[in-house]
C-alpha cells in the first residue's frame, strides 16, 4: 500500500511540557484520516509539525516517501506546494478580496499568471458553490460559513495530494456543518485527494472519515475504522464519542496535557 | 538574590539582541533571493513613504515655526537675531528633522506593521501563508524594510525643507526680518553634510522601526490583548532606540 504521509514515534516538547509522545500514524493514498480528542491534547501540534510549522523534537515525518528532515528549504517548499490546509479560523488574508486570496498560492506559491490563477480560482469557487461574483469582497464581509468556503477553495486551488482540515465545521450551524462536511468528501473523494483532519463533530466524523485516531495526553490511544467506532470496548472512545461526563476522561487528566 | 535577578534580567537582554538579529538575518537571507515581491514593494513604499507625508509635513511646519521663536526670545537679547535662520536650518537638518520624522512614523507606522502582523500570526495567516509556499519574511518584511530604509531619508529631506520654510514665514511674516536676508542666512550657513547627515540617520532610524515592528508583531501571542502589548512594546522600543541611536550617531558624525 502507498502511504502519504508516514509518522513514526514523534515526540515534541515545547515550553518545558510534553505536548506529543511518540505518535506513530500513516495516511494511505487517497484515505480520510480523522483525529479526534480532547482539547489541548495535541492534534493541532500534531498537523503543523507534519507541516513543517513546529519542529519535532524526535521521530520521523514522512510526505510521500521523503523525509522532512531530509529536505531544504526549497524541497520544503515545493513538498508544501502538494498540500492544501484549512485552518481552524479559515485563516483568509484580511487585506485581499476572495479571488486574491484564493489565487495567492497559484500566483506566489506556484509562479502562474494572475489571469490563468483567476481562472482556477473562479473555477474553484464555483466548485466550493459560490458565486464569482463574491470575487472582490472581502473576508470581514463574509459569513462564517462562506469564509470557510473559500478557505476551502484556497486548499484545493493548487491540486493539492493531501490536504489537512483542522476543525472545518467548528462554530458553524449543523446544516453549513453537513454542507462543507460533503464538500469535504467531494473534495477527497472526488478528486482523490488523501486528507488529515481534526474535528469535535461527531456527525462530521462520521461523514468525512476512513479511519479515526484518539488522542489522549499527547499519545494516541485508539485507530479504526468509523465502523468500528460504534463498536469498540474502548472505554476512551466510548465515552468521547457520546460525549459523557464520566469515564476515564476527566477533567483532572484533561488538565494534566499541558 | 539580587544579582542573580539583575544577571537573568542581563541574559534575557542578550537574548533578545540575538532574536532580533536572527530575524534580521532571516529576512535578508530571503529576501535577496528571487522571485521579489515587486507588488508588495510598491505597496510599502505607498503606505510608508506617500501616506506619511501630511503627518511629516505639519511636524516640520509647526516645529520650524516654534523654533524661530523661541530662537528669536533668547538671540535678541543678544541682538545676534541674524543668527536665528542658519541656527533653526541646522537644528532642523541635523537633529529635529530626523528625531521628529521617525518618532511620527514610528507612532504612525510602526505600531501599524506590529498590529497587521501580530493580527496575521495569532488568526494562523502566517501560518497559511508558509503552507502556500510562500516565506513570510519575504512577503511581509523585506518589502517593508526595503521601503523604510530607503523612503525615511527621503521624508526627513522633506522635513528639512518644509520645518525651514515654516522658520522662514515666522521670520518673514511674523517677526519682520527681511526675506532676502534671511533665505541668504539659511543657504550661507548650509552644508550639504547637514543635509546628508540627516538623511543618513533617517535611514537608520527607519530600520530600527520597521525591524522592531515587525519583529515584535512575529513575537504576538494570546490574541488581541497580546496584539495590543506587541505594538505598545514596538513603539516604546523603537522610540527608545531612535533616541539612543540619535545621541550615538551625532557623536560618530560631528
Amino acid at each position: 500500500m502507498e502511504f502519504v504521509i508516514e509518522v513514526e514515534d514523534l515526540r515534541v516538547i515545547l515550553g518545558g511540557a510534553v505536548i506529543l509522545n511518540g505518535i506513530s500514524l500513516r495516511i494511505a493514498k487517497g484515505e480520510s484520516y480523522v483525529i479526534i480528542g480532547e482539547s489541548g491534547t495535541g492534534k493541532s501540534v500534531l498537523v503543523k509539525c507534519i507541516l513543517g510549522l513546529i519542529k519535532p523534537t524526535s521521530g520521523t515525518i514522512k510526505i510521500n516517501g521523503r523525509d522532512l528532515n531530509d529536505l531544504t528549504q526549497k524541497e520544503m517548499l515545493v513538498t508544501l506546494l502538494r498540500c492544501g490546509v484549512l485552518f481552524q479560523g479559515g485563516a483568509l488574508f484580511d487585506s485581499m478580496n476572495v479571488i486574491d486570496n484564493v489565487t495567492f498560492g497559484l500566483v506566489y506559491g506556484y509562479g502562474k499568471p494572475v489571469k490563468e490563477a483567476y481562472k482556477v480560482a473562479v473555477e474553484k469557487l464555483e466548485s466550493v458553490g459560490l458565486s464569482p461574483k463574491i470575487a472582490k469582497v472581502f473576508p470581514a464581509e463574509l459569513s462564517g460559513g462562506m469564509r470557510k468556503r473559500v478557505a476551502l477553495a484556497r486548499a484545493i486551488a493548487t491540486n493539492p495530494d493531501i490536504i489537512f482540515f483542522d476543525e472545518p465545521t467548528s462554530g458553524l450551524d449543523p446544516i453549513t456543518s453537513a454542507v462543507i462536511s460533503e464538500l469535504i468528501v467531494q473534495c477527497t473523494k472526488g478528486m482523490g485527494i488523501s486528507a488529515l483532519s481534526i474535528t469535535h463533530d461527531m456527525k462530521s466524523l462520521r461523514h468525512i472519515s476512513d479511519v479515526i485516531g484518539l488522542l489522549h495526553q499527547g499519545k494516541k490511544i485508539w485507530e479504526g475504522t468509523k465502523e468500528e467506532i460504534d463498536s469498540t470496548d474502548n472505554p476512551y472512545v466510548r465515552q468521547f464519542v457520546a460525549g459523557a461526563t464520566v469515564g476515564p476522561f476527566t477533567h483532572a487528566t484533561h488538565a494534566k496535557t499541558r | 538574590m539580587f544579582l542573580v535577578k539583575i544577571g537573568e534580567i542581563f541574559i534575557a537582554f542578550l537574548v533578545s539582541i540575538g532574536n532580533v538579529a536572527v530575524f534580521f538575518v532571516k529576512t535578508m537571507l530571503a529576501g535577496i533571493i528571487p522571485p521579489y515581491y515587486y507588488k508588495q514593494i510598491a505597496r510599502q513604499a505607498v503606505q510608508i513613504g506617500y501616506f506619511s507625508l501630511p503627518i511629516v509635513g505639519l511636524t516640520a511646519l509647526f516645529t520650524g515655526m516654534a523654533m524661530t521663536l523661541q530662537c528669536y526670545t533668547g538671540f535678541s537679547e543678544f541682538t545676534a537675531e541674524t543668527a536665528i535662520p542658519s541656527v533653526v536650518m541646522i537644528a532642523i537638518t541635523r537633529e529635529l528633522g530626523p528625531v521628529l520624522t521617525a518618532l511620527m512614523v514610528t507612532g504612525r507606522l510602526g505600531a501599524s506593521m506590529t498590529a497587521e502582523i501580530g493580527t496575521m500570526k495569532v488568526t494562523e495567516q502566517i501560518d497559511a501563508l508558509k503552507t502556500l509556499a510562500v516565506n513570510s519574511y519575504k512577503y511581509l518584511v523585506f518589502p517593508r524594510l526595503l521601503a523604510s530604509v530607503t523612503l525615511l531619508p527621503l521624508l526627513v529631506f522633506i522635513n528639512d525643507i518644509v520645518g525651514i520654510l515654516g522658520g522662514y514665514l515666522v521670520g518673514v511674516y511674523y517677526l519682520d526680518f527681511n526675506s532676502a536676508n534671511y533665505v541668504h542666512n539659511t543657504f550661507s550657513a548650509m552644508t550639504s553634510w547637514d543635509i546628508l547627515s540627516g538623511m543618513l540617520k533617517g535611514s537608520v532610524f527607519g530600520f530600527i522601526i520597521c525591524l522592531m515592528g515587525c519583529y515584535s508583531g512575529y513575537l504576538s501571542k494570546e490574541g488581541a490583548e497580546g496584539v495590543g502589548r506587541a505594538t505598545i512594546n514596538s513603539v516604546v522600543s523603537s522610540s527608545i532606540l531612535i533616541l539612543l541611536l540619535d545621541c550615538i550617531l551625532t557623536f560618530i558624525l560631528f
